[in-house]
């Protein structure tokens, strides 16, 4: 019971940090409330599959392949559709949404209404303490892991990710010393979705790829930013690990209310504001306009 | 919005022009047409449609009438006022005779009024829920119009589920050597299992069974490793699944992948369907469920429904394809009273006795389906290496043995 | 033939003057007119869903529009409206005349917690955890299904009245009194303070506003409003389901008020108006009717790229200009304002307003 929950949990936080952490980084560096954020997670899905299983190509290939091109049509999207519509937070906030359901009806009519499964990449169990793991779901941790450490590594230690949380800061002072702002905010694109593809393409063979999945994981990955703090990545790290854990102990201590865990994820989201209206790590903005 | 207003005159003058010299029968097919069920309700009908108007349409004392569809998409999945929207468009706009289809319970129930308050006969093929049929013996002169040809009740789908069970059980028992079989429940949260989780908690002691615990996950759920595990840990034999969404896909594929000893049976609406094996990424074996069609002689009908159905469709029938057999209803009703106007339809699709492709159709009071085993209650399949196998009625020719996993 | 003579002068110099109220007259003459050139069932049950979703949308711009609480999870007030209603008068066999205002009156008192709750969040923070909310509420409602009727809702409602023509009437009417009502508000004092706290609240509350009163009683307005949509349109479908909580709807609500504008009363009604039967007029055409959700996003995300202050607010600066002196408006065709005299087109360049 234990064993299970602590695997169960590091999954689902592993899923939900690769979400969360690209989406506070958007925010923080463009101010940009991305709801068609899981929507990009949903296209790497779907993109994989069709490489993977109509394109019969190798599994390395396309999972690449797969990131490579959502990230590139991310930022295709914002060039075209949020830059010129920028300065106006309303216009950008729907923006978003109608992209999220364009993508959606999109699927649906390319690949159908249904839902599809992708194979296996690697087959086989490995036991652990009387439990038996699927490698696929080990898979998940170690790629959430690395693509976690590759992050903070970028954001901490290169120039590009100085100029990053400089502009996440304070942006116009950001400017005047020099930096592209935009290019900046291009870049943070590019990184934000390139996770949320990546977490696309890990959990396609695990989950079930339909034109819908982006709608759950929407819901709890906002309440993850939000209880860790908009635009903190370290806030957004320690939500994913508690609403994984959360969702993993609430399955396992109340099995008869296993569909109530979306709630409770959320109800403890609402306590964490109460207390904390800034959330666990945000950065107090008083008069943020 | 003016070019709206333009386009519905256009039509309106159109049907004005139509509308007094009817030759046809216009019945209006009502799903979620970019989802699997909405496709089956309209290929069903498409089907018979093609038939009667090939044979030479419908003889209306004497006058023949040629069948004509309306594909009405409801987008009931995604938004229940569409839904009745459309229904409303189909009766007053399309000018619809009769209404066919529906499949999200919400949605059906608030179309089932609009069908009602316009009096026009509306044959339900896809909701099961027992609230609709209720209606009618509540307050038979407003809902006596509704009728529902497919599926069975709730209630009447779990009588059929623990008839199967107990069918599944006797296996083990001979099998294993296991005198008290252990069974897991696994259902899904949604309003369908809510009356039906008791009943099975009730049931399954009575039937010498063990209950190893109860788990209900989302219906959208895209994990059920916790529930698995406990499950594993439990030692259930059997499987107990009362599942309708993408959750029965990844029950089937993760069981597989853990290699589980136990048998799922039960409710599993995703493994009915054809594209479940591909889905589960051919993990889904031994996964059983209740089912409609399949190359049976449930019905002299079945087989040669099914097999037109693939060879046109390139795949198999659905539980909503029973529009198929909700048009030759209509025919016959139309055929032997000679008229189409509602009231006189009514009391003889009452006493109607029907051989379709799905069922030996009789309604009653109700106007649900008459239950009986061999005759109402459907058959089972389970997955076997990539194909499904029908196992129940053994009695029926055609059926396969049921087979169990280790 | 004195008010006769008198009403035909208000018309002129009130009406006549300016193209955006000749509109807004001519929209309430075809709401009047609609049920008896044009009875049609099926007609007037699209335009009495639009209605009930004009007075949601509107009620959605008082609270995100004008006072900057920019709710996510707007459903929730509409949803507590149907429930609270349907609720009634299922168990308690009210008519359905007396259950429609409980349940507004349930949505203002819910409307209120969520305000408390929501107080101290500002900006994403309150947009995000209201998007919870009704999240929230279905998973309670799906805990106890034998009083909430769990997934499929409670169903079989009585009707406000069983003709089309009544059902339009009542609901058309109820979108006329509601709107007006919501925009005197939004122009009054009050919405001043509103516009005031959303701009900056910490400069309202250092003018001796007492801002904590007037953002809860703008939640509960709001609240209240969307609760008499939520509740009519449960007695309209006779169904108050799940749906009505859905995430789809508050976003629906969000597209509705910045599509046609907001902080605008009128523009979300307009947008309503526009989309809803549009949406509904696809549906229409076999081939189209399943990418309208497609062709809805589409329209919405290429309208936004040309008027991203809202389709409503554009058409008004293209028809009409706001005199530089004295803010009145003034048609476009003018050159000198019609109540102060100032040139409009001269050495001022036409006041833009704040977006």
């Amino acid at each position: 019971m234990l064993q299970d929950i602590l695997i169960t949990g590091l999954i689902n936080s592993g899923v939900y940090a690769l979400l969360a952490i690209g989406f506070s980084l958007i925010f923080g560096v463009a101010r940009i409330v991305n709801i068609a954020h899981t929507a990009f997670y949903m296209l790497a899905a779907y993109c994989f599959y069709a490489l993977l299983v109509t394109a019969k190509l190798d599994v390395l290939v396309a999972g690449i392949l797969a990131i490579v091109a959502i990230t590139a049509l991310s930022l295709l999207c914002y060039k075209i559709i949020i830059e010129p519509v920028r300065e106006h937070q309303a216009a950008v906030l729907i923006a978003t949404i109608a992209l999220a359901t364009i993508f959606q009806e999109l699927m649906q009519v390319g690949f159908g209404g249904h839902y599809l499964g992708i194979p296996s990449t690697i087959g086989g169990a490995f036991t652990i303490g009387g439990m038996s793991i699927p490698w696929q779901r080990v898979l998940i941790i170690v790629v959430a892991a690395a693509m976690l450490a590759a992050t903070w590594w970028l954001l901490y230690r290169t120039r590009l990710g100085l100029a990053i949380r400089a502009t996440a800061n304070d942006r116009e002072a950001a400017t005047l010393m020099g930096m592209n702002a935009d290019r900046v905010a291009m870049a943070s694109v590019a990184i934000s979705v390139a996770l949320a593809a990546v977490a696309g393409v890990v959990v396609a063979p695990v989950f079930v790829v339909d034109p819908r999945m982006w709608l759950a994981p929407l819901v709890t990955m906002l309440a993850i930013v939000v209880l860790g703090g908009l635009g903190s990545l370290k806030g957004s790290l320690i939500g994913a690990l508690t609403i994984g854990y959360v969702e993993a102990i609430t399955v396992f201590a109340v099995p008869a209310g296993a569909y109530l865990k979306g709630a409770i994820a959320l109800s403890i989201m609402i306590v964490v504001l109460l207390v904390r209206p800034e959330g666990l790590y945000g950065v107090a903005f008083e008069e943020e306009r | 919005m003016l070019r709206t207003l333009l386009s519905v005159m256009a039509v309106l003058s159109a049907l004005a022009t139509t509308a007094h010299a009817q030759s046809s029968i216009k019945i209006a097919i009502l799903g979620p047409m970019a989802f699997v069920q909405g496709e089956n309700h309209w290929a069903g009908a498409e089907m018979a449609r093609d038939e009667i108007n090939r044979a030479g349409g419908i003889n209306m004392g004497g006058r023949r009438l040629t069948v004509e569809l309306v594909k009405v998409d409801t987008n009931e999945l995604q938004s229940v006022p569409d839904a009745t929207n459309a229904i409303e468009r189909a009766i007053t706009r399309d000018r619809a005779d009769f209404l066919m289809g529906g499949f999200r319970s919400e949605a059906v129930l608030a179309m089932q009024e609009v069908a009602m308050d316009n009096k026009k006969i509306f044959l339900g093929a896809g909701a099961s829920l027992t609230k609709l049929g209720a209606n009618v013996e509540a307050n038979y002169d407003r809902y006596k119009y509704w009728f529902r040809i497919s599926p069975t009740k709730d209630t009447d789908l779990i009588r059929t589920v623990f008839t199967i069970l107990g069918s599944v059980a006797a296996q083990i028992r001979t099998d294993l050597k296991k005198e008290v079989p252990k069974v897991a429940i696994l259902a899904e949260k949604a309003a369908w299992t809510e009356g039906l989780v008791p009943a099975v908690q009730k049931t399954l002691p009575a039937m010498k069974l063990e209950i190893a615990g109860l788990w209900q996950p989302s219906d959208r759920a895209t994990d059920v490793t916790a529930e698995l595990s406990a499950i594993e840990r439990s030692g259930a034999d059997i499987v107990f699944t009362l599942l309708s969404g993408p959750v029965g896909i990844v029950v089937g594929r993760q069981m597989g992948e853990r290699n589980m000893k136990a048998v799922a049976f039960g409710i599993n609406v995703e493994a009915q369907k054809d594209e479940f094996w591909s889905a589960t990424a051919g993990k889904g074996q031994f996964v059983s469920t209740l089912d409609t069609f399949a190359e049976v002689e449930l019905t002299p009908k079945m087989t040669p429904f099914v097999r037109a159905f693939k060879e046109r469709f390139k795949k198999s029938p659905a539980y909503n394809a029973a529009t198929y057999d909700g048009i030759y209803i209509l025919k016959e009703a139309i055929e032997k009273t000679g008229t189409m106007n509602a009231d006189q339809l009514v009391p003889f699709l009452e006493k109607m006795d029907f051989v379709g492709a799905a069922f030996y159709t009789t309604f009653d009071k109700r106007h649900d389906l008459v239950w009986a085993p061999g005759k109402t209650a459907g058959i089972a399949v389970q997955w076997q290496d990539g194909k499904k196998v029908p196992f129940w009625p053994p009695q029926i020719k055609g059926m396969q043995p049921f087979r169990m996993p280790r | 033939m004195y008010l006769l003579r008198r009403a035909w002068a208000n018309l002129k110099n009130e009406i006549l003057v300016l193209p955006s109220r000749v509109l807004v007259a001519l929209w309430v003459l075809g709401l009047a007119l609609l049920p008896v050139v044009w009875p049609d069932p099926y007609i007037l049950r699209i335009v009495t869903m639009t209605c009930l979703f004009a007075i949601f949308a509107a009620s959605w711009d008082l609270l995100a529009g004008f006072a900057g609480q920019v709710s996510f999870g707007h459903a929730l007030n509409f949803g507590t409206g149907a429930y609270a209603s349907a609720l009634l008068a299922q168990n308690l066999g009210l008519s359905p005349w007396i259950t429609v205002w409980v349940g507004a009156l349930v949505a203002l008192v819910i409307g209120l917690a969520t305000g408390w709750l929501c107080l101290r969040l500002r900006g994403s923070y309150l947009s995000l955890a209201t998007l919870a909310l009704p999240i929230i509420v279905i998973g309670v409602l799906f805990a106890f299904p034998n009083f909430s009727g769990g997934e499929l809702g409670i169903s079989g409602l009585r009707r406000l009245t069983t003709s089309p023509v009544g059902n339009y009437a009542i609901a058309a009417i109820a979108m006329l009194v509601s709107v007006f009502a919501m925009w005197l508000i939004a122009d009054s004092k009050f919405g001043l303070v509103l516009h005031a706290i959303r701009d900056d609240e910490v400069a309202a509350r250092a003018s001796g506003i007492n801002t904590t009163r007037y953002k809860l009683a703008v939640f509960m307005l709001s609240a209240l409003f969307a609760g008499v949509s939520g509740a009519l349109y449960s007695h309209f479908l006779r169904v108050a389901g799940p749906s009505t909580l859905e995430v789809a709807l508050s976003f629906q609500a969000v597209i509705w008020g910045i599509f046609g504008g907001a902080a605008t009363i009128y523009g979300p009604v307009a947008a309503v108006f526009l989309l809803y039967p549009f949406t509904e007029w696809l549906g229409n055409f076999e081939r189209l009717s399943e990418l309208r959700l497609l062709i809805f996003a589409v329209t919405v995300l290429v309208i936004l790229l040309f008027m991203p202050r809202g389709m409503v607010s554009w058409v008004r600066d293209k028809i009409e200009s706001v005199c530089p002196r004295c803010k009145a408006r003034n048609g476009a065709w003018r050159r000198e304002c019609r109540l102060c005299g100032a040139g409009l087109h001269g050495a001022f360049a036409p006041a833009r307003r704040a977006p």
